[in-house]
């Protein structure tokens, strides 16, 4: 069971930022336990993820004992797609949350409504999965074809900042970043930005590994993050540095609460979130009004 | 149930202890300002009831001393034993109406919007009405994840709706003042009933969703608050059943109609409503045994001892 909990760290993705001091007790200069200078930590994190990219689901698998699947499921139920959405998946870089949503929207339930006017808003769905590293779209995209979406238009590959984001305002109904906001420099543009592209009524989700606080379970979780991950991450890609940052990362990040309240200033509504695991991983979630 | 003895319990203590009651009163404001869900319920018109309710607190204390001779401590809806002059009843019933708030679901605005607006596209209580809702409203179909329990949502809006339109209609109309209480009863199932006449054909999809496990709690609690609210309307005039009895009376009495009605193919279910009639009634003419019933009960009752009596008089009297 301890294993399980483990998280997966690496689901992370990164984003880039841009200079600026962050209030952010430090966020936008930390990268892992160590301090880097602001305008570094994208460049670093581009680094990590370029390196683990080809073995990225891989290391997801074996970190989370295959949880990551059920966590990426959780977060697209929350989310409840529907034919004719527009939808940013920003991070996603190998489309799993992507796919999870495709899958959904085509699934039997809709195809079940019998209005034949809505027969179109299939083909309206567009899924644009963002991500600043082209190495993880590349491996996206080579899923993708694997999968059967290679001639799919609803998913568009992007390439872009979470920060400064290519999309207009008020263009999507739904926004997801998956393990993900923890490699930004600047979470609080990325709300911003997520904010911004939201149309009303659009809502904001976000997976990311999180803290446990239940006692046992936080031993065994630290235990597993920092003697098994490394020492996994440098069997199965030869990469320890990589995996030893996104434990630190974790680390690093906001708690649950102050992540929510982040959240809540950005200018969402209802803003909530949901442990899994006991926290290993949150599923926060706003609405915009 | 649970709910009607606490409501009674906390409003009873506004009448008898005042400082006390003072305190949660203030409680109750807050719950009730913090859950407001129409968009007409804003804080400041709640907060301005707070001097009415209070002084209601005086006022109801000399008029007890007057006349507790001829009252029935089973008789009054919120408080203790009294008996009521109009004004003092129509103010009662106001605190009460408040209290009705509370257990509504809590939704914010936009959310209600869009739910209001998916009413019209009910084909059945699915996501579907919802999403289509959602355009209407001019808001993005996204709306629809954020509502815990979607399924549920609707219906549950929808009886929430109904009861505040029920519970308008009984402030607002004077067509109940005239009657006895069985025609009222029958009046007050029949103006709630109607409201559920237009969705008939998807009722029972909605009843299954009321009766899954994960929304039986809200279901149960809106269905008791109906019925509470239902009594309260009918029942003023003193009578001496247990308000308990009657009020179960009246909670069989609706689901059966209820029930009946979605097999009535008559014109403006008129067999149902004559259902109704004779089922309430059927109940009033069987008030006798109730009551012997209950002296048989509080036999048995005194013979389980005074403790267990005096707490049950102590939560059920105020």
């Amino acid at each position: 069971m301890a294993l399980r909990l483990v998280s997966r760290k690496l689901g992370s993705r990164f984003f880039p930022m841009l200079s600026f001091t962050s209030q952010l007790h430090s966020h936008a200069t930390s990268f892992g336990f160590k301090e880097v200078k602001e305008e570094d930590k994208s460049q670093l994190v581009s680094n990590v993820f370029s390196s683990v990219a080809s073995n990225y689901d891989l290391m997801n698998d074996l970190m989370s004992g295959g949880l990551h699947r059920l966590w990426k499921d959780r977060l697209v139920s929350k989310l409840n797609p529907f034919p004719g959405m527009k939808h940013l998946d920003v991070a996603g870089g190998t489309g799993d949350v992507a796919f999870r949503i495709l899958d959904t929207v085509k699934s039997i339930k809709y195809r079940a409504i019998r209005d034949p006017l809505n027969d179109h808003l299939l083909e309206e769905t567009h899924i644009y999965v963002c991500d600043i590293n082209p190495n993880m779209l590349n491996v996206g995209r080579k899923w993708a074809i694997e999968r059967g979406y290679g001639e799919d238009n609803s998913l568009i590959w992007v390439e872009g900042n979470a920060e400064k984001l290519s999309f207009q305002d008020q263009s999507m109904d739904g926004y997801t970043i998956a393990f993900g906001i923890r490699n930004v420099t600047h979470i609080e543009k990325v709300l911003a930005e997520a904010y911004r592209v939201l149309k009303r009524g659009g809502r904001f989700l976000c997976l990311e590994l999180s803290h446990v606080e239940v006692p046992v379970l936080k031993d065994l979780y630290d235990y597993y993050s920092f003697s098994v991950i490394p020492a996994l991450g440098e069997l199965v890609a030869g990469d320890r540095e990589s995996y030893q940052y996104l434990v630190e990362s974790i680390r690093r990040f906001p708690s649950q609460d102050k992540f929510a309240s982040m959240i809540a200033d950005a200018g969402f509504q209802k803003v909530e979130y949901e442990n899994l695991v006991g926290g290993v991983v949150a599923i926060h979630s706003g609405l915009k009004f | 149930m649970y709910r009607t003895a606490a409501k009674r319990l906390l409003s009873g203590t506004t009448v008898v202890k005042s400082s006390d009651a003072r305190f949660r009163l203030r409680n109750l404001q807050t719950i009730v300002t913090s859950t407001g869900i129409c968009t007409s319920a804003n804080p400041q018109s709640i907060s301005n009831q707070n001097p009415n309710n209070q002084n209601q607190i005086p006022r109801t204390k000399p008029n007890q001393s007057d006349s507790n001779a001829s009252s029935s401590p089973t008789s009054s809806s919120s408080s203790g034993p009294t008996s009521f002059t109009a004004d003092e009843a129509r103010r009662r019933h106001h605190h009460h109406h408040d209290e009705r708030r509370i257990p509504r679901v809590k939704y914010q605005d936009e959310q209600a919007r869009v739910l209001h607006a998916s009413l019209r596209h009910v084909l059945g209580w699915s996501e579907e009405a919802m999403i289509a809702g959602a355009r209407d409203a001019g808001v993005s179909p996204a709306i629809v994840g954020s509502f815990p329990r979607k399924d549920a949502a609707l219906v549950e809006f929808f009886m929430d709706e109904c009861l505040q339109k029920l519970i308008d209609r009984i402030d607002s109309g004077e067509e109940l003042q005239n009657l006895a209480p069985s025609e009222r009863i029958s009046k007050l199932v029949r103006i709630r009933l109607e409201m559920q006449a237009p969705y008939i054909s998807k009722w029972p999809q909605a009843l299954s969703i009321q009766a899954h496990p994960s929304n039986i709690p809200t279901s149960f609690k809106q269905r008791a608050i109906l019925l509470d609210e239902i009594w309260h309307t009918a029942g003023d005039e003193g009578s001496d059943i247990n308000w308990y009895v009657k009020r179960t009376v009246v909670g069989g009495i609706y689901p059966t109609t209820e029930i009946y009605m979605l097999t009535d193919s008559s014109t403006d279910f008129r067999d149902t409503w004559s259902f109704l009639d004779d089922r309430v009634k059927d109940a009033f003419y069987f008030k006798k045994t109730i009551q012997e019933a209950q002296y048989l009960a509080e036999a048995v009752g005194a013979g389980m001892g005074n403790s267990l009596q005096g707490f049950v008089k102590r939560v059920f009297q105020g």
